[in-house]
Order: C-alpha cells, then structure tokens, then sequence
C-alpha cells in the first residue's frame, strides 16, 4: 500500500501531539533561505546544533524537520509504525511509556507508545525531537520551517496543538540505541559566552570606544519577553558617538532602515535586542554586533529567567574556523553505542 | 581587536556618477554594503535597486542572496566560497559597470490603490494602546495618531495631510520587516512628512493599516506589531492563499521600485472592496512605467524652492513638538 492510500485510511504512520506544552513547533535547518529581500527571516530550529545532532541520532539526514519544544511539558505518541527517536537540548527527564530515555540518545518506540518531556529545570530552555523519517509537512517556499508571524510553513502555519497528526517521512532504519559522546555534548550553562563580530553599525561612526568595551565585558541579563523572534537583554545607557539620529528620528540609535543579519544585536533605543529566527529582516536601528554561524546555536537555549549573556570578539577568520569545527562535530564520529 | 578596531571593510570615495560606498562586515556571512550618506535621497535607493538587478544578471561566486534597504544592501554569502574581502572585490566590480547614477532607468509598476483615512480598525488598534500598553503616549493625544502627525509637521488641519498624502505618488523602497511590507517614500519633494516612531511600540496593528514613521509610509501585509504613526487603511498586499488573482503566482503584492497612488474613500467602501478582493471580484491594476531618475532629479530641481520652505516649516513645528 503507498504511503498516499494509507493517509486516506487514516494508517498513516506519523505521531500525534498528546501535550504541546508553552510552544512546539515544526521546524528544520536552515530554515526558509533566498526570501530576506521579501521579509521573511529564515525561522527554523532556534538551536540548530541540537536539532542536527537529534537527526543524526535518529538516522536522519541533517536538514530532516523535527519539532522544537519550548521548555518541556511536551507529549505524543508514535502512531502506526515502530520509530526511532532521540531527543536532545535542554536537560529535562524524558521517558518512553514511563522508561527513561536520555538526552542525546535515541532508542526505537514501539508503535504506539508515548514519549514524554517534562519541563526543563535547566540549563537550556529548547528540546528537539527527531523521529526516524523525519516530519513530512509540505515545504513552503522551500522549507518546513514554521513561521507563526507569517501562518505559514510546518504544520497550517502554526504552533502544534493536542491532537494534531504529523505524517513521517520514509524511515531509514537508523541503528539505535546509540548515544552522543558525552566528550563532544555542547556545554550548556546559565552564564553563556557567544561569539560575535562587531558591527555593522559599531565604533567609531555609531558607539563608542568605551560603548563597543561594555559591549564585549558585561554580562548581559536575558529579559523574561524574549522569544524566537528577539532576545531581549537588559537595558544599557550608551554612550552612542553622534547626539541623534537625525534624519532617521530623535535618538542616537536611529538610521535610515537597512536590512538586519540574523543573530545582529540590535539596539533599541535602550535596549539590546538579538534578532532570533523569526525576526523582523529590515529596520531603523543600529546593529552593534553580529552573532557568528558558529554561535548562534546558543540563542535557542538562553533561559530568559535568568540567564546572562557575555559576548566574545571573533574575527570573520575566527568564524570560519568555529564553522567548520561545528559541522565536523555534527557526524557519526560523535556517536557511541548506548 | 579593541580599541580602535571597526567593522568596516572598505570604503570607496563617490566617483564617475557613483555614490560613495561603505562595505561593513555583518556577521560572518553577510557585509552590508552602504550608498552615500545618510539622508532622505531617494536617488540613493534607486542607485541600491539597479546594483541589486546587476547582482542578479552577474551571479558573483559564493553570492547567497541579497536584500535591499533604503540606502544600502545585505549581501549574504557563503563563507566556504568566498571570504567578505574577496565578495567586496567582485560584487564592486559589478557596480562599477553600472552606468552613471543619474542615467538609470528602473522598470516601475504604478498602482492606484484606495485608502480610508481615520478608520476604525486603526483608531481601534491606538486606543487598545492607550488603554494597555501606554496611557500618557504625546503621539496618542485623542486616541489617534493623525492629530500627532498634524502637530509635528506643522500641517494647517487633518484635510492638509491627507491632501499631501494623496498629492505624491509613493515609491517602494524595498520590502522587510515583515513578509511583504512595502517601505514607500512621496517621490513628490513637497509633500516629506515625518514622523517619531512608537515608544514602545504597540502589539497589535490591523491589516492593511497605513502608517508613518521617519519619512517612511508602510501598509502592514498582516496583523502584527508595530511603531508607525497609523492614520488610515488601504487593501491587503499579502495573501498566502492566493484567494484573489494579484497573489496566485506570488503573496506579495508589491516589489521594490512599485509606485503607489492612493485614492480616497469612505470606510464603508473600503470594507466592501476589501470583501470584493478577498472574493477575487476586485482586480488590481498595474501600470508598466519605468522611473527616469534624471527626470526625477529634474522635478527635485524645479520643486527646490516650495520644498526648502516646507520643509523649515516642517522642522520648526517638529522642534515644537513633544517625542514619544
């Protein structure tokens, strides 16, 4: 039987959301690329060095959808086919019709069996889930990312809600159980340090030398209204180098609107805000630095209850080597038998 | 990499007819490349938009996407390609077989659309926040915006505004924010209305609604945030359903380089027309007509002296006035 004639039995093998808990949704790596001049910012997995690793873990090719859970709280069922899953981010209990299962480490659910994750006391705030075949949802403009602001991508465009159905891909029948080599697990802690390039409007033509210093040495306090679109830090006095914004409007931080990168910390008038996935892609402020590639993983496990943040100066070589270090740790050599 | 470390890449004087150009590193997989100075010249967007065609017609190696601003564009690349140095060398190479600023021509969509002003989804979406958000906001006086922006440009009455809205047709900068949003700015000099934006700035804001903030006009594609000065609304410029024909190959109505016109109407029409689009019995018309920036350049030239004098007047009145 297809996969097609199964769906109109409603045999479909996929899971079933029993718990979204404060926000799951569909997401993927990279995200929604080649529509910045259109105003869409890619979304995608917040963190998406643990939505890869869950991949690899689950027989997956890397950019295979899975679902991002916000904090914990989150349950749901395999439904019509034994599946491999692995769950890895935050540290949070998770079981399997009660058994234990731990982070960065898959094991096959029989069909129709419940996983379940509690909510995370930290630290990290976002779990991924990937199960053998990937979530098939039709991409949108090229990706299965969901972007609620926009109501499309993922699953109707929206976060998942008690009782939805996903459709999984074909599985590949990825060994398990295995595990991520507890040597290469990414440090997780409450104080982070993230790489970052100054710029694009940083000293001397925007701040301050003294500006770009507080910058690089404070830590940051991650504020309680951040979400996939923002983090919000805590609000810093700087010293900005011009008296105005001029044409663009009465404060310093003001420009013309320019386009945004994604991870750029912007400043709004106060308050430093990094650009998450479902950022806006254009706007009138200033952007004193720009999260690396290599860093922006950590913006999906900041805990906006208090986190704090401290950003280190790379340079555009640096970068490129924290890259390439990132997608070599991203492979089976990272993985052991469990 | 301390003290008097940048993010500038390169910097290159204006010459042969070319703005001066800013490349500046954003992140390790973008450089944002900047035109001129920054000040409201229209002819530095136009300069971005024919540099962003000449990107797209000469693909240069590890080139991702770029994405325009009003003076400047987001050139991403991918770092396993090319470095930010080498992509500066080749994309300015590109630009410097454009020909002179003041002899591009830019294909152009002019496009009437209706505009009611002083609605009530937008009056409603200011007094929710007055009423949540900030009580005491100078830009709310009266639960409305266009009291404020009467006030800060030293307009005569609400009719003077609206006339000067309805006087200049409106030039789509670039789109951003959010999918769709059209950054329009008057290509008339005599009718630059600005305004402060938002602070802070308000979570609920209709769609279709129009709104000013800076010298900048926008129609909200979706019910979002935002920190424009709202003061009408028009129809809708984004369907991902593509219940109407304007939006079956593409949800978004409008693109770079589209001119806007608006016609005034009455609400009650407004929410009919909007039905009428929603039902595909509404058809939106589009005019192929190129924009002739030394024509441009000439009308700035004729309308100098009107413009200069609005403008003082402008200033003072803004001096006068209260920020948010």
């Amino acid at each position: 039987m297809t996969e097609a004639a199964r769906a109109t039995r409603g045999q479909q093998p996929g899971i079933e959301i029993v718990e979204p808990g404060l926000q799951a949704t569909v997401q993927e790596h990279p995200g929604r690329t080649g529509m910045l001049g259109q105003g869409f910012f890619p979304s995608g997995a917040m963190d998406s060095l643990a939505m890869r690793a869950a991949n690899i873990l689950a027989g997956n090719a890397q950019n295979a959808a899975g679902i991002e859970v916000t904090l914990g709280n989150f349950a749901m069922r395999v439904v019509h086919r034994d599946s491999v899953v692995a769950v890895c981010g935050a540290d949070a209990e998770v079981t399997v019709d009660g058994e234990p299962l731990p982070t960065w480490q898959s094991r096959r659910m029989p069909a129709g069996s419940e996983l379940r994750i509690a909510i995370s006391t930290g630290p990290g705030f976002r779990l991924y889930v990937a199960v053998g075949g990937g979530i098939d949802v039709p991409p949108v403009f090229g990706s299965r990312a969901t972007y609620t602001m926009g109501a499309l991508g993922g699953y109707e465009g929206r976060p998942l809600a008690k009782g939805d159905r996903l459709a999984l891909g074909p599985d590949g029948g990825g060994p398990s159980p295995r595990r991520w080599r507890p040597d290469v697990r990414p440090d997780y802690a409450r104080e982070w340090e993230i790489e970052a390039m100054r710029g694009p409007q940083a000293a001397p033509d925007f701040l301050t030398d003294g500006d770009m210093e507080t910058f690089f040495t404070r830590a940051w306090a991650v504020d309680r209204n951040s979400d996939r679109t923002g983090v919000r830090l805590a609000s810093q006095r700087f010293e900005f180098a011009r008296s105005s914004g001029g044409v663009a409007g009465g404060h310093p931080s003001n420009i013309l609107d320019n386009p945004y990168p994604v991870g750029g910390v912007n400043i709004n008038g106060d308050m430093p805000v990094i650009l998450g996935p479902d950022g806006p892609t254009a706007g009138g402020f200033i952007v004193a630095a720009t999260i690396v590639q290599a860093g922006l993983w950590k913006l999906g496990q900041l805990r906006p209850i208090g986190d704090r943040v401290r950003f280190r100066e790379v340079s555009a070589e640096e970068a490129v080597e924290l890259d390439a270090q990132l997608d070599a740790l991203l492979s089976e050599n990272s993985l052991e038998d469990a | 990499m301390s003290i008097g470390a940048t993010a500038i890449i390169e910097r290159h004087e204006a010459e042969r007819g070319h703005p001066a150009v800013t490349y500046r590193h954003a992140g390790d997989r973008a450089v944002l490349v900047e035109f001129g100075e920054m000040e409201f010249d229209l002819t530095l967007n136009f300069f971005v938009l024919a540099f962003d065609t000449a990107l797209r017609d000469h693909p240069v190696d590890g080139l991702v996407e770029t994405a325009p601003g009003f003076r400047s564009m987001l050139a991403t690349y991918d770092p396993r390609e090319t470095s930010a140095h080498d992509l500066v060398d080749d994309i300015a190479r590109v630009q410097a077989a454009l020909p002179e600023e003041r002899d591009i021509e830019i294909p152009s969509r002019l496009i009437r659309l209706p505009i009611a002003f002083d609605d009530s989804q937008t009056r409603a979406a200011v007094e929710r926040y007055v009423h949540t958000i900030r009580a005491d906001a100078p830009n709310c006086d009266g639960n409305n915006n266009i009291d404020y922006i009467v006030r800060y440009n030293g307009f005569a009455d609400r009719e003077a505004f609206f006339d000067a809205v309805l006087a200049t047709e409106h030039w789509t900068g670039f789109i951003g924010f959010f999918p769709g949003l059209p950054f329009m700015f008057p290509l008339d000099p005599r009718y630059v209305p600005i305004v402060p934006k938002y602070n802070p700035t308000r979570t609920w804001t209709p769609e279709g609604a129009v709104a000013l903030g800076g010298p900048c006009q926008a129609i909200y594609p979706v019910e979002s945030a935002g920190g424009y000065q709202l003061y009408g609304r028009s129809l809708p410029v984004y369907d991902l359903q593509g219940r109407n024909a304007a939006f079956r190959d593409n949800p978004l109505l409008l693109r770079p380089g589209d001119r806007v016109r608006f016609h005034r109407v009455e609400e009650q029409e407004l929410l009919a027309l909007f039905d009428d689009v929603r039902a595909d019995r509404y058809v939106y018309e589009f005019d192929d007509q190129p924009l002739d920036v030394g024509a441009y350049r000439e009308s700035l030239e004729r309308h100098r002296d009107e413009a200069e004098q609005w403008r003082r007047s402008r200033d003072e009145a803004a001096a006068r006035t209260p920020l948010p």
